[in-house]
């Protein structure tokens, strides 16, 4: 229950904030499309998904997530009512809840590595935006463009921080699927 | 080893073992090939055969990259297969970055031969976009790519390496034994080889992120030339990412010579706290000292040079010694019987130390505005990869398929070894004197007055090829007779 109230919260947030993404990009991007992905991450937390979807689960929120990473999506949300509302709809529910049902039979490697290619994604987003010579989104100005970059680059050395940290501290998160590939637990038929 | 190891020498087969003899059959091959490809530039450069200048660049492109490539291909090998020792590393991990590279291999190949891509291993921006019609925007983003793959590849292999490291070690500060330097807990230190493996991939990971990063920026500048770049941003990326890769290719080798010297001194190589300080200092330095390939850049902040000069001193001390001085500590009065592994293993040692020494004299700001350019610098790098990376990684793969009945020197061992030094010794003297002569490097053409250098440096070069050819048929040989 208490998830469900705080992913309504979450959403309310983005609405929220529609008001205020016309003259942003930087709320658009990295204020509501967070918020709406977290609200569908807060019901995917509670659901079941069978070991098999979740490679298919897995494709549906990266492919997703990839549509909304065109500039020409942004512009299409703002000018077009239908993709407004698809964003409302498809972040949460395609990227949000998908990526975390799955994320607990995802493998520790394949885990490291969507976080590093998360990192990477966003600084080159960060170079694309800063270094454009022209406007990517018709919606927004270049100096707009330009703090969108900025806060890609902000986010990716943050996420850095909070996820490499840990590792040095032996803070490491496993799952199930790890604990089966540890041959540690089978040493006498290693030997 | 502590009671959690999986296995041990003792223990039986190395699970890793197939996976690393056919990584090192073929960074075996390719080191041959490569080395074919250098003999033909320098006896080129002699004027002993006529060249196309075009080709040679291509060839240089080549050689660049498919030497740091099967420098990198065999440290890894080397590394995985030590770490399995103490860890529980998973093979499907290792098939996936030997995939990897070896697509992003096939796209490079194709970037120079198909593409006739020319601009050097090092890709310095913008040159990948400036062939002067020499090779289409394709053929850079091909080679581009193909580093990508390859960086791809080596972060699956650090992201396994780093998660079982940090599981077994309590964290990578574990792994590193950092809480036994700094906190004095001397509660389950790692053994060398996983503090190597920590120092390793915690600098080059970050070393191919930079890398990855410019190749990414390079990539769209190739496809869409009005995204501009600073170069002088890219140059210090691309050096960054360049010196730490391929200082890291060393790195991951020498964990043979922690491994496999106890086997014939009985004396197992300790983790010292001097031993984990000098993997600190490593960690710390091979990022901090690669300024030192931008001296020449006058718009370069001054501190920079500072750094870059005095870190490429101090990067001698862990190097220098540390580990050569340990090396001969542990071999001096240990009665060891020198047989070809050995006998290439410490000088694979001692010629990377010996290799650094010409680095630190053109780490000098002063020397660096005389020197860079010239042949010194190829003198520097081919002492400690020709005699020191490159040997380490044919001692390894002598060790694999030795004949354990033998520990002695044969006459044809010891022949190869001799011609395998001599050749190399005398191959790097003439690089180093050519550059103190001013002989220019990346010259397709030379001068007469500069080709008696080049041809004598044919002779040397083609003595190491035939003995580089000697240890891959032995190589090859002994993994026949062990699958008997």
């Amino acid at each position: 229950m208490i998830r469900i109230v705080m992913a309504g919260t979450a959403f309310s947030v983005a609405c929220s904030l529609q008001p205020l993404v016309g003259q942003d990009p930087v709320i658009h991007v990295l204020a509501q499309f967070p918020a709406l992905i977290l609200a569908g991450s807060l019901l995917g937390g509670r659901f079941r998904l069978p070991q098999h979807l979740t490679g298919p689960t897995l494709v549906l929120a990266l492919v997703s997530l990839a549509i909304w990473m065109l500039p020409r999506s942004l512009d299409a949300a703002l000018l077009d009512p239908v993709w407004m509302v698809a964003k409302f709809v498809t972040l949460p529910l395609c990227v949000g809840l998908p990526l975390a049902a799955a994320w607990s039979h995802v493998g520790s490697v394949l885990r490291g590595f969507l976080k590093a290619q998360a990192i990477s994604m966003l600084l080159f987003l960060g170079f694309l935006y800063t270094h454009a010579p022209m406007r990517l989104c018709n919606s927004y100005l270049v100096d707009d463009q330009q703090r969108l970059g900025l806060g890609f680059v902000y986010l990716a050395c943050a996420l850095i921080l909070w996820w490499i940290i840990p590792v040095f501290f032996g803070q490491i998160s496993s799952n199930k699927k790890d604990d089966d590939n540890d041959v540690s637990r089978h040493r006498i038929e290693l030997r | 080893m502590s009671a959690t190891d999986v296995y041990s020498a003792e223990s039986g087969p190395n699970p890793q073992e197939a996976l690393v003899k056919f990584t090192m059959l073929l960074g075996g091959v390719v080191f041959l090939l490569m080395m074919v490809f250098g003999l033909i530039m320098r006896v080129a450069q002699g004027d002993l055969i006529s060249l196309d200048p075009e080709m040679f660049y291509l060839l240089l492109t080549a050689h660049g990259a498919g030497m740091v490539g099967s420098a990198a291909l065999s440290g890894a090998a080397i590394l995985w297969f030590f770490s399995a020792r103490h860890l529980n590393l998973r093979s499907s991990i290792y098939i996936a970055f030997l995939g990897l590279f070896l697509a992003g291999v096939v796209l490079i190949l194709g970037s120079i031969f198909i593409g006739g891509y020319g601009g050097a291993w090092t890709f310095l921006f913008p040159l990948p976009a400036m062939s002067g019609g020499l090779w289409e925007a394709w053929a850079g983003v091909m080679f581009c790519v193909g580093y990508l793959l390859i960086g791809v590849g080596f972060l699956l292999y650090y992201l396994e390496l780093g998660l079982k490291i940090a599981s077994r070690y309590n964290g990578l500060l574990g792994g590193l034994g950092w809480r036994y330097l700094f906190a004095n807990n001397s509660t389950d230190v790692p053994p060398p080889t996983i503090v190597a493996a920590s120092s390793v991939l915690v600098f080059n990971t970050i070393g191919i992120v930079f890398g990855a990063a410019v190749l990414a920026a390079s990539i769209v500048n190739l496809l869409l030339p009005s995204f501009e770049v600073d170069p002088l941003l890219a140059k210090n990326a691309i050096y960054f990412f360049g010196h730490v890769f391929i200082n890291a290719t060393i790195y991951m080798a020498v964990t043979a010579v922690y491994e496999i010297l106890p086997d014939y001194t009985g004396r197992p190589w300790k983790s010292t706290k001097l031993f984990i300080g000098a993997w600190a200092a490593v960690v710390i330095f091979v990022q901090a000292v690669y300024f030192h390939h931008l001296l020449q850049d006058v718009n370069m902040p001054a501190w920079t040079m500072a750094v870059g000069q005095v870190v490429s001193y101090a990067s001698g001390v862990p190097l220098i010694g540390v580990t050569v001085f340990s090396l001969a500590v542990y071999i001096k009065g240990s009665g060891l019987k020198w047989d070809l592994p050995i006998s290439l293993l410490t000088l694979g040692v001692v010629g990377w130390g010996l290799g650094s020494i010409p680095a630190m004299v053109d780490g000098m700001v002063s020397v660096n505005k005389l020197m860079h350019n010239t042949q010194w610098v190829p003198g520097h790098f081919h002492t400690y990869l020709l005699l020191g990376e490159v040997a380490m990684a044919f001692g390894f793969a002598a060790w694999l398929v030795r004949d354990k009945a033998v520990t002695t020197l044969s006459s044809l061992d010891r022949l190869v070894f001799r011609a395998y030094v001599f050749g190399g010794a005398g191959f790097v003297l003439v690089f180093l004197w050519s550059g103190a002569s001013s002989i220019p490097r990346r010259w397709a053409v030379h001068y007469e007055q500069w080709q008696l250098q080049s041809q004598l440096a044919s002779g040397f070069a083609l003595i190491v090829v035939l003995a580089t050819l000697v240890l891959v048929v032995r190589y090859v040989a002994g993994l026949a007779r062990r699958s008997q």
